[in-house]
């Protein structure tokens, strides 16, 4: 491609734009400055909000350029696809040039080269090119890394490199933004994220996902088995946990009680611990047993609905008082048996045998009031997120690899000099943090120099 | 609350050193800011014990979590890290005048925290995570090798301005060479961008886990985007387009300032899902 730039024809125009750095800090600093409006103009309101806020003239020309969902809306999305263009072609125009450079390397230090390196010293040594030159490959190698070496027109030259991988640092960073985007959108195509509240001992097999406008079935039944909130002492929520079931061709498969940061998975579907609330009004359990004793098992009396029990009759509960009369927590309950006059009576929790003074064939004790909770679930499947993931590493390599690596060059020349003895010349050269290869430089120029001596 | 006694100390040392290093600059003394950098090793050990302290008195009242949770938290364990940041800027460039511009960042952050909520709060059920950790220590990290690139940025406009008018005396002209400043503003971007790219990884898989959703777009996200596009500019207008000098310290100070709104800005002016300073 390079090489065809003679004569810019509208293609290689395009293809400049394309490449240009110019171009990547034009868009990031778009990207930044645009990206502080959605900040401010707070995103996905009810548009009664709005109204309340901004004129209805504002109100018009922000709705018409998507402010109020300015991450999703066309023109966003189109300086990002911009962003992503600009940096792929950057990588298609500069990997190959970049690459061919680490391949062949220069490894002869003429005198072009030389005036370009600002870190160069030369000697001479009595001898033969052929011993010096084997006592310098060693020192570097010693000290540097294990040189090249060439011979051309009666010169040697030694070469020899560290940290090439430095060179690769930005294209892997720059793969790495490209990898992240590719999850994302994979997740945006293949996954879904929803919300769904289960009351306690109920289940769901889908949930409503994009805000309740489509349901997505699971495959499976999760049922909430139940709920348990706990509290600092403060009164202040400390965590809260359910109890889940995934049920799956009629069996339990897999049962796990989640908390806030500790979700379930099942076949790729997420959930997550988000919030609880009350699932309707509060139940009294009632335990029932026979004048002998025997228990003949427990009641959940909702208000006022009325509950059977075999062979006596009908219970409703229909009062409850936080402390009744002193005595702490009473339900009052109200008994229709087949044929006589309903009877109400008081239970009391703290009294559980009180009732045997009724002197009934059957006795019940009230043991508190229980409220059914429900358990509020964020519910996702995003099959990209792993390459997100991938992509988020490699970044943090990429970045490690371009900022704390840096490639390293050395070069020896050695040539017979006029007076018989060897001309040694020694250079280097570093891709970035020069001041610290200066000291290094020093360090093998005075090791190099004593090779021998 | 003996963490918070030794916090206060702290903002003294802050202070003082701030003081002794401007001091030395306007009276030239060299003495006096060697002085300084004693009162800000002593300031480093005292701020060290003190988040030591405030964890352990932590596990003590039952809560037991890192001490980097809320506002007061946060602005201490900023004040921590530009305060160690520096000093190890200043023991690599054997160079003090840049106590000068750095230190009173430091000052100024405990002077805020000090105006704050300092109790020791228990932590609600989504901030309890070993993500944490991670998320906090990356990010603040990042945060103060901006600020110490944006405190030597100040420095290299006041030399850079002199330099152009040929003056080389007065409190400026103590100040090391606009090449070398013009390098520590570059290289304290170098540390920080990864540290904030891993930030905001970490930040990102601790919301996937907490609620499924690894980027919402929420104002401190997307302010946390807004300083790495800020400093993804700046990088490569330095490496490729040769930025140096004037122009790369003006962005650098863009970049710190964009910091300051999403660290603190986001929490006081905008609404969001992070937790400190929601007062």
């Amino acid at each position: 491609m390079a090489d065809e730039k003679r004569t810019p024809s509208p293609i290689d125009r395009v293809w400049n734009f394309f490449t240009s750095v110019k171009l990547a800090i034009v868009t990031l600093i778009v990207l930044a400055s645009t990206s502080i409006l959605g900040t401010i103009i707070e995103q996905n309101q009810p548009p009664e909000k709005y109204h309340q806020i901004y004129e209805d003239w504002a109100f018009a020309l922000m709705d018409r350029l998507n402010l109020f969902d300015m991450y999703h809306s066309m023109w966003f999305l189109f300086i990002l696809v911009l962003f992503t263009v600009n940096l792929s072609c950057c990588t298609i125009d500069r990997f190959p040039k970049m690459l061919k450079v680490v391949r062949n390397p220069r490894t002869k230090l003429d005198g072009n080269l030389e005036k370009t390196l600002s870190l160069s010293d030369r000697w001479k040594r009595k001898g033969s090119l052929s011993e010096w030159t084997g006592k310098y490959a060693g020192a570097l190698s010693a000290s540097f890394a294990k040189p090249k070496v060439t011979e051309d027109g009666g010169e040697v030259h030694l070469y020899a490199e560290t940290g090439v991988a430095s060179r690769f640092g930005v294209y892997v960073t720059h793969l790495s933004i490209i990898i992240i985007f590719i999850g994302a959108i994979i997740g945006n195509v293949f996954g879904f994220k929803g919300y769904v509240n289960i009351p306690e001992g109920e289940s769901v097999t889908q949930v409503p996902v994009r805000g309740g406008l489509r349901m997505q079935d699971l495959g499976f039944t999760l049922r909430c088995n139940s709920f348990r909130l706990e509290t600092y002492p403060s009164g202040q929520p400390k965590s809260y946990m359910s109890d889940l079931s995934v049920i799956n061709g009629g069996r339990e498969v897999l049962r796990k009680t989640i908390v806030v940061n500790d979700p379930l998975q099942y076949k790729g579907i997420w959930f997550y611990q988000s919030s609880y609330g009350q699932a309707g009004g509060a139940t009294a359990q009632v335990s029932v047993s026979r004048k002998d004793g025997a228990p003949m098992g427990t009641l959940a009396l909702a208000a006022n609905e009325p509950v059977p029990v075999e062979g006596y009759g009908i219970v409703r509960g229909v009062n409850y008082e936080q402390n009744f009369q002193g005595n702490g927590p009473a339900l009052q309950v109200v008994v229709e048996k087949p044929g006589k006059p309903a009877a109400s009576f008081w239970l009391f929790q703290e009294r559980p045998d009180l009732d045997r003074r009724r002197n009934d064939s059957v006795v019940f004790s009230f043991s508190g009031l229980s409220s059914k909770m429900f358990t509020g679930l964020q519910v996702a499947k995003d099959p990209g997120v792993n390459i997100v993931w991938l992509g988020c590493a490699l970044m943090v390599i990429g970045l490690v690899m371009a900022f704390f690596l840096s490639h390293q060059r050395v070069w020896v020349r050695l040539s017979p000099g006029p007076d018989g003895r060897v001309e040694v010349v020694l250079a280097g050269s570093a891709s970035r943090n020069r001041l610290a290869f200066e000291k290094r430089f020093e360090k093998l120029q005075t090791g190099v120099k004593a090779a021998g001596q | 609350m003996s963490n918070v006694i030794l916090f206060n100390l702290t903002t003294v040392l802050f202070g003082v050193a701030s003081a002794l290093y401007l001091g030395a600059l306007y009276a030239k003394n060299e003495k006096i800011s060697a002085f300084g950098t004693w009162v800000c090793v002593l300031a480093a050990v005292v701020s060290t014990a003190a988040l030591g302290l405030r964890w352990y008195e932590s596990y003590r009242m039952g809560i037991g979590r890192i001490p980097v949770t809320n506002l007061y938290e946060s602005l201490v364990f900023f004040a921590w890290a530009v305060n160690l940041f520096y000093l190890v800027v200043e023991r690599k460039y054997r160079n003090r005048t840049f106590g000068a511009f750095v230190m009173p960042i430091a000052f100024f952050t405990m002077v805020f925290a000090v105006y704050n909520d300092s109790s020791i709060q228990p932590l609600v059920p989504a901030l309890q995570s070993y993500w944490l950790h991670a998320h906090v220590i990356t990010c603040f990290i990042g945060y103060a090798a901006f600020a110490v690139s944006a405190g030597v940025a100040v420095m290299y406009l006041l030399k850079a301005r002199q330099e152009q008018a040929k003056i080389s005396e007065g409190v400026v002209g103590l100040l090391p060479p606009t090449k070398m400043l013009d390098d520590l503003v570059y290289r304290a971007i170098i540390w920080g961008f990864p540290f904030l790219t891993a930030g905001i990884i970490t930040g990102a898989a601790w919301a996937n886990y907490a609620w499924g959703t690894y980027w919402s777009w929420d104002p401190k996200e997307t302010w946390s985007l807004i300083v790495w596009l800020v400093y993804a500019a700046f990088l490569h207008a330095r490496i490729t387009r040769g930025w140096h000098g004037r122009r790369a310290a003006i962005l650098s100070i863009v970049g710190f300032l964009s910091t300051v709104m999403c660290y603190l800005g986001v929490n006081l002016v905008l609404s969001g899902l992070h937790s400190y300073g929601g007062g």
